[in-house]
């Protein structure tokens, strides 16, 4: 061996050990990547064998008590003579049956089938020469392949056809008779058949009855379907799960893991051995309209629907994922995307209750929100589109001008013709515009109406108010009157003083009259009864009775005037002053007195002496007129008057008359924003003060203004929309936390709303959810049939209310429902009646106007119109057009009425029938004119339903039939009885006695009531009392 | 011989188990057929509770009703009705009080009894005032009027009806699934009439009548809240504490 050779180590030295690590470390590495490809990144693999696991030992113990239950519901008396039933209707018919399928399959079919081959044969080689005669060109030649033709139809052939027994029979065939043969046993064969259609019929309806007898008894799943699911489950196989959404991009593979969400069988946690992430989804009705095959999961949850390696990836846990998982918490964030411009949205009770907040605390009076409080931009834009059509028609009527004058000048006459032509046609589009302009202008003057504040007027106060209880209440009115919707804003002493000054000085002087005092006795009764309670609260702690809407009036007679209060109770819409938009001013006495007009302002006087334009003439309130007599309004505020602390004084506040606070006052006032609640006189302008929020859920994290929280946030995990909202809510001063500003006019103003932690679940919920849409336009809600008429309809529910006395949809509750007083079985029927349905249940013009007037009565408004046995009224809202629109489309689109309506014809009455209705209706075995009012003064004293007379104008007579029949359908607990009417057949029958009359009578006995009702005239009116009085005197 | 022990145990569990999955659902069936009261306990050891329901204070007088709105109503009264909600016996006890135990009886079904409680609706009075029924028992209603009734109870927790029921018309078979006492009963034709129905989950319970007095028999031995309910008065607690074959008297006062 040379030296080179033995120096060299590529020789000498052993490469084993480094050989050795190496492959080592390659296979530890091959392993690794084995291992890592195959399970570290894929987590999904092990919840796949784990779900598999759990569900079938699942199935193993929830089968055998559906097998269990199921055996017993076939072993079950009803069951077992309905199969009993069943098969001897099909033994009866067994022998004829079997004759029917002997002849059909042994016979017909088989000879048929014998006979078709050499028939098809001979009319292969007929159709040939036909063919041949077509294209013959000469009509010789044509002439022999006919004869040819008749030849072969002469031909005879030998067919044999199978007998019964399965031996053959020769039969010798022209091509004629096969053909009327195959005909003739097709025939036979169909008429067989449908022979046995009509002798199977009653045993297959007896099975069905039967089948249905087991499956309505079933509770959840069937035997069959958990069979269906442990085969599936049997034969799993490991894999990702998507839905894949090609169109919009969208990859969900979401039930990779949670591989419960759409089992058949409800999987709960504690079925799933404790694990959450296994249960079915919680709402199947939800996933019926948004559909996982289309919508995904993420559009609605959240999340990266791609991610698959990790649960905080597929859950955008991250901070670099823009769209995290909602929490459970603010779940229903999801919808608001889109369902913005929806103040209800079903099942989504979290979302509606922010938005509610939204509404009903203020919010945006300082924070924009598209579809919140939109009636003052509405009203800039129909404002703004009347000056447009305006002008328009301005050049049009300029330009008609010079048409004419062409025309007149011109030379040649069908020139002349054609210019006059277009400029009649300018006018007449002139005219055109007047109606839309007139429009516009109804438009206009509704919107005023329809403009609310969410608090009182502060122009009324030196009217209204105790002075001195302004500072009590400016400085912390949570701490007066807990659970007020006012704010407390964190002001000082000097700002305390300063703004009551500026808010007393600048309140109108006007006089609201003297009024003699009331009864409180009868005022605490009325205040209880007529409704007043379904907005407002009284009584403090756990003696709170009464709605959330409006204040609690417990301390009210520490506060008020006496005077006042006896006007705002009997029309809360007068206020002392008009206020005219235009010049910026409340309009006094004077500004009437200077134009020779007398010093009247209310909804028919809405112009201002001045100028012509239009006034806001009412307060922008929400409280209704309950049209109360002004004694017993005297009585409310009576009552109101005497409700107060013991030994409650109010400090003296001299300095609110300083005039030297007004200008400092008129400042913090304009700084804090009042004037998004309150209306103020010299404010009437002011702007909103807060940022818009309408898509804040996708503001980015950097724009939030965390101040010093920013590394505390993230360190604690709550450096995101949601976290930021919260603590806001929780505490609006939190990120000055640790500022310094010595100007208190730099430190943030949101005032602190006391929200509890459902509260701030609810609008955190709201603003996470307020975001940019980021899935396409036709994904979004935004509906052009009658659903649109439900999303502008719920505005207007929720603006004044109307749930407070009604049930409008179906699962929710008044606040009448739960009052003390009103669960005794006697004032029961003394709640307010149910809306659901109430679209098809009353004519939509009868609606109109009941809502406009609901006394129905133009003199004697004191009065309930239809229910005028209620203690509690309906009350006068003062809907403007739109409004009242809206809530007739509502109710007729929350019950699918096609629009407009037309009503149904009804079966002229005979003589005959008009008698025995009438009869019945007056009959001892009746019970209907004991409770229904006829409006015959003397009877309905006693009456606790509507006047059914009246019947034809309010109802929809489909209606009116099915709640006759069965009212505790559609109201549950109804003072109407269940049971009136039995069905006979196809027809339903009085289930009591009868009038002699109806002997023999074949028609519906519901059906002939309704047709009386609904052909009601006076005559008949009068008639019917002569005979009800007869009856009484019995 | 191990296996063929296994099997045996195996089989006998599973008779057991059988058993026992069988008596649970059968409630869903229709009302059980043997008398229930009696021998829901063990006879020999069973305690009686018996006692009066007293009245103290001034005896009302009963307002006369009003039937003049349906003639058919007062013409079955010689002398107008008087109102129900408080009547007082010669002996000075209350009648019409439910007295029943609300708790303390260990944790099982009762079946309910087969035979039903009658409520009659006669002269425009519901007849008897107050009844008392175990849950799922029949209640029997019957209209012996000339006119039209509706018999409309109004439950907290069980399910509200309301019901049209013609003069002589077919009885009613009704039952309240849920214990409940008690629940009112009206007529919406007829105001004024009113009767209660308190529905008890076992048979331990008992409505007084002209002499104030009731008994519950049959109680197993044991520590008990017995409850006397009266529509207008409301309600009083007692503990009671019961020994085997034990006759204990247990007495209530209500003042007007």
């Amino acid at each position: 061996m040379s030296e080179l050779e033995e120096k060299d180590p590529v020789v000498n030295s052993s490469l084993a050990r480094p050989m050795v690590i190496a492959s080592v470390l390659l296979m530890v590495s091959l392993a690794w990547a084995l291992w890592d490809e195959a399970y570290a990144t894929r987590p999904w693999k092990s919840y796949q064998s784990r779900f598999v696991k759990l569900y079938s030992s699942y199935l193993k113990t929830a089968r055998p008590s559906a097998e269990d239950a199921e055996k017993k519901i076939r072993a079950s008396s009803e069951y077992l003579r309905l199969d009993k039933e069943m098969q001897a209707a099909e033994k009866s018919v067994l022998a004829k049956v079997t004759e029917i399928d002997r002849e059909v399959n042994q016979v017909l079919v088989p000879q048929s089938l014998a006979l078709n081959e050499p028939f098809q044969e001979v009319r292969s080689s007929i159709g040939a020469l036909t063919y041949q005669i077509e294209v013959a060109s000469s009509e010789k030649a044509k002439q022999s392949l006919r004869a040819e033709i008749e030849e072969i139809k002469k031909d005879k052939v030998t067919v044999k056809l199978p007998n019964p027994d399965g031996s053959m029979k020769k039969v010798e065939y022209t091509f004629p008779q096969m053909d009327k043969d195959l005909l003739d046993w097709k025939a036979k064969k169909a008429a067989l058949l449908l022979q046995r259609v009509e002798l199977m019929k009653p045993a297959s309806e007896l099975r069905a009855r039967r089948d249905k007898y087991l499956s309505d008894r079933i509770a959840e799943v069937s035997n069959e379907t958990l069979a269906g699911v442990e085969r599936k489950l049997a034969a799993f196989s490991p894999g990702i799960r998507q839905i894949h959404v090609k169109d919009v991009d969208l990859v969900d593979r979401c039930e990779s893991c949670h591989l419960g969400t759409r089992e058949p069988v409800v999987l709960t946690k504690a079925a799933m051995g404790g694990e959450a992430m296994f249960t079915s989804h919680p709402n199947k009705d939800l996933l019926k309209t948004h559909d996982p095959e289309k919508f995904g999961c993420t559009p609605c949850h959240g999340g990266n629907g791609v991610a698959t390696s990790s649960v905080d990836k597929g859950h955008g846990r991250h901070k670099y994922w823009l769209w995290p998982m909602h929490h459970k918490e603010n779940v229903e964030a999801g919808c608001q995307q889109c369902h913005s411009g929806e103040v209800v949205t079903e099942m989504g009770d979290t979302l509606n209750a922010g938005r509610e907040l939204f509404r009903l605390r203020g919010c945006m009076a300082c924070h924009r929100y598209e579809g919140f409080d939109k009636e003052p931009e509405d009203l800039t834009g129909v404002n703004q589109q009347m000056r447009q059509l305006e002008q328009q028609k301005a050049e049009w009527d300029r330009e008609a001008g010079f048409t004419i004058q062409k025309a007149d000048k011109s030379k040649d006459n069908a020139e002349a013709q054609r210019l006059y032509a277009r400029a009649d046609d300018l006018k007449v589009k002139m005219s055109g515009l007047d109606a839309k302009i007139e429009q516009l202008d109804i438009r206009s003057r509704s919107l005023i109406r329809e403009i609310k504040k969410v608090g009182p007027s502060l122009k009324e106060v030196r009217s209204k108010l105790k002075k001195e209880w302004i500072p009590v209440w400016v400085k912390d009115p949570n701490h007066w009157r807990p659970g007020t919707k006012m704010p407390v804003f964190r002001l000082d002493d000097e700002e305390v003083q300063a703004i009551s000054a500026f808010i007393w000085q600048a309140g109108v002087n006007g006089k609201v009259p003297p009024q003699p005092q009331g009864d409180a006795e009868r005022g605490k009764e009325a205040f209880e009864t007529r409704g007043c309670m379904a907005c407002h609260s009284m009584g403090e702690g756990s003696a709170k009775q009464g709605g959330t809407f409006a204040a609690n009036l417990s301390r009210e007679g520490e506060k008020a005037n006496y005077e006042y209060l006896v006007r705002w109770v009997h029309e809360p819409r007068e206020r002392t002053l008009p206020y005219c938009p235009y010049e910026k001013k409340d309009l006094t006495e004077e500004d009437y007195k200077r134009n020779g007009a007398p010093f009247v302002f209310d909804l028919e006087h809405t112009r201002c002496p001045n100028d012509g334009h239009e006034l806001q003439v009412q307060q922008m309130t929400p409280m209704p007129s309950l049209r109360l007599s002004i004694e017993e309004a005297r009585d409310i505020a009576t009552y109101l008057m005497t409700r107060k602390q013991a030994n409650a004084s109010l400090p003296a506040a001299p300095y609110l008359d300083d005039p030297k606070l007004k200008a400092r006052g008129q400042f913090l006032v304009r700084n804090y924003g009042c004037a998004g609640c309150h209306e103020i006189s010299g404010l009437e302008e002011e702007q909103r003060i807060g940022t818009e929020l309408t898509r804040e859920g996708s503001k980015p994290i950097e724009r939030l203004d965390f101040a010093l929280l920013g590394h505390d946030a993230a360190k604690e995990g709550w450096y995101n929309h949601k976290g930021f909202f919260e603590h806001k809510l929780k505490d609006p001063s939190v990120y000055d936390k640790g500022k310094e500003k010595e100007n208190k006019l730099e430190r943030l103003k949101m005032p602190n709303f006391n929200l509890a932690k459902n509260e701030i679940d609810a609008l955190a919920t709201l603003l996470i959810g307020s975001v940019e849409p980021n899935i396409p336009a036709r994904y979004q809600f935004k509906p052009t049939d009658q659903r649109q008429d439900i999303i502008e309809g719920w505005w207007v529910v929720r603006k004044y209310n109307c749930m407070g006395c009604h049930q409008v949809h179906v699962g929710q509750t008044t606040v009448f429902n739960t009052l003390t007083r009103y669960q005794d079985p006697d004032w029961k029927d003394q709640r307010p009646p149910s809306l659901i349905g109430e679209g098809a249940r009353v004519d939509p013009a009868w609606l109109m106007r009941f809502l406009n007037n609901p006394a129905q009565e133009e003199k004697d408004l004191n009065r309930n119109g239809v229910r005028q046995y209620l203690k509690a009224r309906m009350p006068t809202f003062h809907f403007s057009d739109g409004e009242l629109r809206k809530l007739v489309r509502f109710f007729e689109a929350m019950s699918s009425q096609a629009q407009p309506y037309i009503a149904q014809k009804l079966d002229p009455l005979t003589e005959q029938e008009r008698t025995m209705a009438r009869q019945l209706f007056s009959s001892e075995g009746a019970p209907c004119l004991k409770c229904h009012a006829t409006g015959d003064p003397n009877h309905d004293k006693r009456a606790t339903a509507p006047n059914f007379t009246l019947a034809k104008e309010r109802l929809k007579p489909g209606w009116t039939k099915r709640w006759m029949i069965d009212p505790a359908m559609m109201a549950p607990g109804t003072a109407m009885p269940s049971g009136l009417f039995q069905r006979d057949g196809g027809r339903f029958i009085f289930a009591g006695p009868t009038p002699a009359s109806f002997q023999g009578y074949q028609k519906d006995h519901a059906d002939l009531l309704v047709r009386y009702m609904f052909q009601f005239t006076q005559e008949e009116l009068s008639r019917l009392r002569a005979s009800a009085g007869a009856g009484a005197g019995r | 011989m191990r296996k063929t022990l296994i099997a045996v145990g195996v089989a006998s569990v599973l008779t057991l188990a059988g058993c026992g999955g069988g008596s649970g659902p059968a409630k869903t069936e229709a009302p059980a057929e043997k008398p229930a009261a009696a021998a829901a306990v063990d006879d020999a050891n069973a305690a009686t509770l018996t006692g009066k329901v007293a009245f103290t204070g001034e005896k009302p007088t009963p307002k006369s009703i009003s039937m003049e709105a349906t003639p058919a109503c007062s013409r079955a009264h010689a002398t107008p009705q008087k109102s129900e909600e408080v009547i007082v016996n010669g002996n000075g006890t209350l009648a019409n009080t439910v007295v029943w135990v609300k708790a303390g009886l260990p944790a099982k079904e009762w079946p309910a009894p087969a035979s039903a409680v009658k409520l009659d609706q006669k002269g425009c009075v519901y007849t008897p005032h107050v009844i008392a029924v175990q849950t799922n028992q029949n209640i029997e209603v019957t209209n012996s009027d000339p006119t039209n009734h509706n018999i409309h109870p109004l439950p907290k927790t069980n399910r509200e009806w309301n019901e049209s029921q013609p003069p002589n018309g077919e009885a009613k078979m009704k039952q309240f699934a849920r214990e409940e006492v008690m629940i009112p009963v009206k007529c919406n034709v007829h105001p004024w009439m009113r009767s209660y129905v308190a529905v008890v989950g076992h048979p331990f319970y008992a409505v007084t009548g002209d002499d104030g007095s009731f008994s519950i028999k049959g109680l197993p031995p044991g520590e008990y809240t017995i409850e006397a309910v009266h529509e207008k008065f409301g309600t009083k607690e007692m503990k009671v504490t019961v020994g085997p074959k034990e006759s204990k008297a247990v007495d209530f006062s209500f003042a007007g």
